[in-house]
């Protein structure tokens, strides 16, 4: 009984482990609690600073793009900025105009020049007319004179010419000769020659012209064709024709004579 | 701590990565909510050294300062009052401030530097 109980603890000793193990089971899990705690403190402050970072590196790169935008300037840079652009823009403006200028001119150059040769070109063509180096066609009067008795002279044609000239007659030709500048009539054998051909006896003259002035001028009172039909056997007839044809003149350069340049 | 440091290292990374940038109507915002979270950021950081730290205090106010903080000032914006956001950067930068010294004192007080 003795030897029992020196082997079994005293209830003090027992009481004193069971109070001993409980300290420490309530020590270590407060250990437990805290370390928790300590986690969920950990876990929801990183999580707090993983979104600050996030946030202020946002904010960041949204503060350079304003900072660079027009916005964040200052009134000066702003104004300077306004007036260095309306210079720009002024220059542009000035360029603009100058090159419309230019093209407006260049349009206008070409316009002068066509026109300048549309006139030439015109002037040539009438000029030639005149000189009878081109056969010509239009409205006119044609007079036909015959002379049976052979009575006219070279001199009654060439007041013919001259009346119709004085009619305003461009183009004349006797007999399908043109007359030109350096025609000349000329009697040979009781025959009239126009520049060396020789005339048949009925006389076809025909000039172009506006049809009244041709016919009045040899149809005036006293005039030409009243004169010619006093002498024997000579009858004058003038038709007038909305279209006429003259030939071609002979063409003979100058040889002894050339034109005068004008300086101008 | 080092986890800390790490977790804010990470959000700056994934700013990086992500190329994220904030539109221009909404700078002053979000720059008060940042600073209203880097304050309550603080203040867990100086409650956990006096371990008086509540999680659920921490969420809910890092949320509440934040969105806050950002609303009032669009009010402010809203109602001609421009300058509410000067207020609200004078109040949360002064909080900040007043953190940093707490958590200062707190950490060389546990580092025994005094």
């Amino acid at each position: 009984m003795m030897g029992m109980q020196s082997r079994l603890p005293s209830k003090d000793t027992l009481v004193h482990l069971r109070d001993e193990s409980v300290k420490r089971l309530s020590a270590s899990e407060k250990l437990v609690e805290r370390s928790f705690n300590e986690a969920r403190f950990v876990a929801s402050l990183a999580v707090g600073l993983l979104l600050v970072g996030f946030l202020l590196v946002a904010q960041m790169r949204g503060q350079a793009t304003f900072s660079g935008s027009l916005e964040r300037q200052s009134d000066q840079n702003l104004a300077i900025i306004i007036q260095q652009l309306t210079a720009e823009n002024n220059v542009l403006r000035t360029e603009v105009a100058r090159l419309q200028m230019r093209l407006l001119e260049a349009g206008q150059a070409t316009e002068d020049r066509t026109q300048l040769l549309n006139e030439a070109a015109r002037e040539l063509n009438s000029v030639s007319m005149m000189a009878g180096l081109e056969p010509a066609i239009g409205p006119g009067i044609a007079v036909r004179i015959t002379d049976p008795e052979r009575v006219l002279l070279p001199q009654d044609f060439v007041r013919v010419i001259h009346e119709l000239r004085g009619g305003g007659a461009e183009a004349i030709a006797v007999n399908g000769v043109r007359v030109t500048a350096t025609s000349g009539f000329a009697g040979r054998n009781g025959r009239i020659e126009l520049d060396g051909t020789a005339l048949a006896r009925d006389y076809e003259v025909i000039a172009l012209g506006e049809q009244g002035n041709l016919a009045q001028a040899l149809e005036l009172p006293g005039g030409l064709k009243t004169t010619l039909a006093t002498f024997p056997g000579v009858t004058v007839e003038i038709t007038k024709a909305e279209e006429l044809t003259v030939p071609a003149g002979r063409t003979g350069g100058y040889s002894a004579g050339s034109p005068v340049e004008d300086d101008q | 701590m080092l986890a800390l440091v790490l977790a804010l290292a990470l959000g700056v990374t994934l700013g990086l990565l992500t190329n994220v940038s904030v539109p221009v109507a909404w700078l002053t915002y979000l720059g008060v909510a940042v600073l209203a979270a880097i304050d309550a950021c603080l203040g867990g950081v100086k409650a956990s050294l006096e371990e008086t730290f509540d999680d659920k205090v921490f969420v809910s106010g890092f949320l509440t300062n934040t969105l806050m903080a950002a609303f009032i000032v669009f009010v402010g914006d809203r109602i001609g009052v421009r300058e509410l956001y000067l207020a609200a950067v004078v109040a949360f930068g002064m909080r900040v401030f007043d953190n940093l010294g707490t958590v200062r004192q707190l950490l060389f007080h546990r580092w025994g530097w005094e």
